[in-house]
């Protein structure tokens, strides 16, 4: 199986996605690309809803142009996200194996996170990958357990998890962050990069 | 931060019903120790800080306020809920079920501890209860359009699209007036793969938001519309290419290349950054409607 990093960048995204909308369903696409040595790198987010995740309209425009995008930087969609509005609930929704599915004629090592609401406030990686078998999508139960030490999903750091709370709690920099929803009421929300949101190493 | 201002800020939220819950916290802390001083505005105030600290998990603070209120209003039906509602955050679903059940035995009119309820009975997974329940709520409660649209999303979320158009038919009967509502319905429509349907109602709400602009062709769409028009762009661009059935029986209109050709106008039209802010991603949503 292929190994997977998730990028500081990507996962502050995720996260900040998450946090913004707490009380709704949020989902969004992964950009990355395969390395030569097989692992993929999953690079940037790209935020997509948060009114109703269950919809397909706009669902499909966004990803028509999150994947142009991802294509004008030469790089994929090489997954999904997702939260739930429930923290015990990590479930990957409907809408979303449709999406990873689709996403995965186009990538065939295509990925769908869930962000796992109990250890979004631990410090933990709060990410649940989700990996295509047969015609549907499961958890990963390979050994070791997902961001463990050896296990073939990686953070680019170790410590993002945390870093990603104190940018929450202590800069807001959440309520800097736009997704596909937030555009559409405002043309100037720059939700294909996100860029105010990012802190300035990145 | 003056009190005055943050009362204002606070009575914002309330009027338009913003679950700002962070920002709530931190303006009405400062409230809490003056809510006697404060008349019966403060008792409001108190309300909403509770629910804004049960949201951001400061149960501590939730307490303070709960027994403030508890002992205002000693058997008031409103603190009953927001007992119940500390209970959900620690308690429970049985506890917090039987809680409810018997607010809802001493008086089944109770519609608030009755869609608490359903929200437990949603939230445990009883999605049959829960639609059982909220249709019975809604019968009781017909112009309840919070309980329609909740209804209209359980059916969503179930993909059962059709019964969702059915439950926001009801909304749009209810406050026809809100765009928002009418948007959810197209792109309810849209899912339910009833095209035409779709197309009239982007169409619709393009007409509300628009309307009472003094020429709206001369100035770029802005706000929901602009997602209106996306839509609109969608529905003809797929109906151009093959007539789609309607389960509503709704007319495809005659004139759909003219519709096409305005929807391409108006989307390009918000996208070209004339204001003083630049318009972001413009390039790929050129590359969009160009497609076919």
């Amino acid at each position: 199986m292929s190994q997977y990093s998730v990028s500081t960048q990507a996962y502050l995204k995720i996260f900040f996605h998450a946090a913004k909308h707490p009380q709704s369903s949020v989902n969004g696409v992964l950009v990355g690309k395969e390395e030569p040595s097989g692992t993929i790198s999953i690079m940037d987010a790209i935020p997509l809803l948060h009114h109703w995740t269950s919809l397909s309209p706009m669902m499909s425009i966004g990803l028509d142009l999150a994947g142009r995008h991802a294509e004008s930087m030469g790089l994929n969609l090489v997954g999904y996200y997702q939260a739930c509005e429930r923290v015990n609930d990590t479930a990957l929704a409907p809408v979303g194996e449709r999406v990873a599915e689709k996403l995965k004629d186009g990538f065939k090592n295509a990925v769908a996170l869930v962000i796992d609401g109990e250890k979004l406030g631990s410090g933990e990686p709060a990410l649940i990958p989700y990996i295509s078998q047969g015609p549907t999508w499961r958890p990963y139960t390979g050994e070791p357990a997902a961001f463990g030490a050896g296990s073939i999903f990686q953070l680019s750091s170790p410590d993002l998890p945390r870093r990603a709370i104190s940018l929450v709690r202590e800069q807001d920099l959440h309520q800097k962050f736009g997704d596909f929803d937030d555009h559409l009421e405002d043309v100037t929300i720059d939700w294909l990069r996100n860029s105010a949101c990012m802190p300035s190493d990145i | 931060m003056s009190l005055s201002s943050a009362l204002e800020k606070l009575a914002t939220f309330r009027t338009n019903n913003t679950r700002a819950s962070q920002e709530t916290f931190k303006n009405a802390s400062i409230i809490l120790k003056s809510a006697k001083q404060l008349g019966d505005d403060g008792w409001v105030v108190l309300e909403q800080l509770f629910l804004a600290s049960v949201d951001i998990g400061r149960l501590d603070v939730a307490d303070q306020c709960l027994k403030q209120l508890a002992d205002r209003f000693p058997e008031s039906p409103r603190v009953d809920v927001l007992t119940g509602i500390r209970m959900e955050a620690t308690e429970s679903a049985d506890v917090v079920l039987q809680y409810y059940a018997q607010l809802l035995d001493a008086d089944s009119a109770n519609a608030a501890i009755w869609k608490r309820k359903i929200s437990v009975l949603r939230r445990t997974g009883k999605i049959e209860k829960a639609v059982e329940e909220l249709s019975q709520l809604l019968d009781t409660f017909y112009t309840d359009v919070d309980g329609w649209l909740e209804l209209a999303d359980i059916y969503t979320t179930c993909n059962q699209y059709v019964l969702a158009l059915q439950a926001l038919s009801h909304v749009l009967l209810l406050a026809p007036q809100n765009p928002f509502y009418a948007l959810q319905f197209a792109e309810t429509a849209y899912t339910a793969n009833d095209l035409p349907l779709a197309l009239k109602t982007f169409l619709v709400v393009v007409d509300m938001c628009e309307r009472d602009l003094d020429s709206p062709e001369k100035k770029p769409s802005s706000g929901i519309s602009v997602r209106a028009w996306l839509g609109v762009k969608l529905c003809s661009r797929r109906l151009m290419v093959n007539s789609s059935p309607s389960a509503s029986n709704t007319p495809v209109p005659k004139s759909l290349n003219l519709i096409e050709e305005l929807a391409t106008e108006r989307v390009l039209g918000a996208y070209s950054s004339k204001g003083s802010k630049a318009v972001q991603g413009r390039d790929v949503v050129v590359g969009w409607i160009g497609a076919r």
